[in-house]
């Protein structure tokens, strides 16, 4: 609801929501897949490290998204690789 | 024979127009204005004991009272049902309507039939409240379709009123509410939803089972050019707030939003915010905000270039969303934007649980 007001008043808006089947179906524009409903900005059963790693690649998956011409509901997915 | 209260405003009420829309509630006993069109309807199958009618303007301003002084007439009389309009596209009257019929099936249990075109705004209120009682039947825009109006709504009032089992929205023509109810087929789930997708396949028409809400479409905003140099504003519904809900956020159905300071705060130390929402296990939430508020990954991204040096907005927005009305949570957007615009925000995370 409020991120189709943002996109009304013509602000570009990343909704960082586990949930994108039902953003998609409402409506929203830019999506980014969050973690879970509980913790949508990362992982507590990772290492403390590695979850603020995740973080930031959902963060900046978001940035990406807010950058992105989109024409309809759009999901970005974050995705990361962690060496060894 | 059932009894009926039937409730108008003003007009119909048979004192006048704009000029009488001041007035107060007002209990007329038997039928008058509009009522007697009602009367002439239900014929011997009900009596419209009694006729309330109420200024448009003065029920909005005043419409605790309002509502408290027809509950308590309609109380009086315990009618077997009570019937609110037609309002055509009356925006005031449509609402008080909704309202009113509101009240009393929530307040005395008692079933009530409303009438209006279906284009009123005031029917998105009735979806709101989705209340079993309330049935809202389509009429035509205008008063010239009155006969009609009443002509439906005395025969559905009078099966209201004698507690006929009332069907599907799609089966007896009210307005659907949203509600879904259980029933009993004599054929599984497993060969109607076959049926159906082989209608879809073939291009035949189908019914649904469960039709979906239809949600408003927006054209998606222009994105930024450049993520670092615009101004970028977090929002959050997850309920995350300093330690002690200075606002006073309820875990539900909000309807306020506030912006809390995170200017020189490189992180969120856990035990200084709280998560309060009531539609999510918050344990999380409270030993690490950054899942709600993900202020460490904004800073370490500001370093790096990604989000322009004193280009994160220095202050965090939150609601907390669990079970947040849609017609609230759409102004708390609107107030949300035009702070945004206010202070040049250029573009918005929100972070959803």
């Amino acid at each position: 609801m409020i991120t189709k007001e943002l996109d009304r008043a013509g602000f570009p808006v990343a909704l960082i929501s586990a949930m994108y089947p039902v953003a998609e179906q409402v409506g929203a524009s830019r999506i980014v897949k969050g973690v879970s409903i509980p913790h949508p900005c990362g992982d507590p059963s990772l290492p403390a490290e590695i979850d603020a790693q995740l973080r930031q690649e959902i963060v900046e998956t978001a940035l990406k998204a807010l950058q992105s011409e989109v024409k309809a509901p759009t999901v970005f997915l974050p995705h990361m690789a962690v060496s060894a | 024979m059932l009894t009926v209260i039937h409730i108008v405003n003003q007009y119909f009420g048979g004192l006048g127009g704009e000029e009488k829309a001041g007035s107060p509630v007002v209990v007329v006993e038997g039928a008058a204005g509009a009522a007697r069109g009602l009367q002439a309807q239900l014929g011997d199958r009900g009596k419209v004991v009694a006729t309330i009618y109420y200024g448009d303007n003065y029920f909005h301003e005043h419409v605790e009272e309002a509502k408290g002084v027809i509950v308590r007439e309609v109380e009086k009389r315990r009618p077997d049902v009570v019937v609110a309009g037609p309002a055509f596209n009356s925006g005031r009257y449509g609402l008080a309507s909704v309202e009113i019929c509101q009240a009393v099936a929530e307040g005395l249990g008692i079933g009530c039939v409303v009438g209006m075109d279906s284009e009123n705004p005031a029917v998105s209120a009735y979806r709101e409240y989705r209340n079993m009682r309330v049935y809202l039947l389509p009429t035509a825009e205008s008063a010239a379709g009155m006969t009609k109006a009443l002509s439906l709504m005395a025969r559905f009032a009078y099966r209201v009123g004698s507690g006929a089992e009332i069907g599907s929205a799609g089966e007896e023509g009210y307005l659907p509410r949203g509600i879904r109810r259980l029933q009993r087929t004599d054929r599984p789930g497993v060969e109607r939803a076959i049926d159906i997708l082989l209608k879809k396949v073939a291009g035949k028409p189908f019914v649904t089972e469960v039709p979906m809400e239809v949600w408003d479409q927006v054209a998606p905003a222009a994105p930024l050019a450049d993520s670092s140099s615009a101004t970028i504003a977090v929002i959050t519904t997850s309920g995350v707030v300093p330690w002690g809900n200075p606002d006073g956020f309820k875990t539900y159905r909000n309807t306020f939003w506030r912006k809390y300071n995170i200017a020189e705060l490189g992180a969120l130390e856990p035990g200084r915010w709280e998560a309060v929402h009531g539609g999510y296990n918050v344990s999380y939430m409270n030993q690490n905000p950054h899942y709600g508020v993900p202020l460490d990954a904004l800073r370490a991204l500001e370093a790096k270039g990604k989000i322009g040096k004193g280009k994160l907005y220095p202050a965090y927005y939150v609601v907390p969303g669990n079970q947040g009305s849609p017609s609230v949570m759409k102004r708390i957007g609107q107030e949300i934007a035009a702070d945004l615009r206010k202070e040049g925000v250029g573009g918005v995370l929100l972070v959803a649980t």
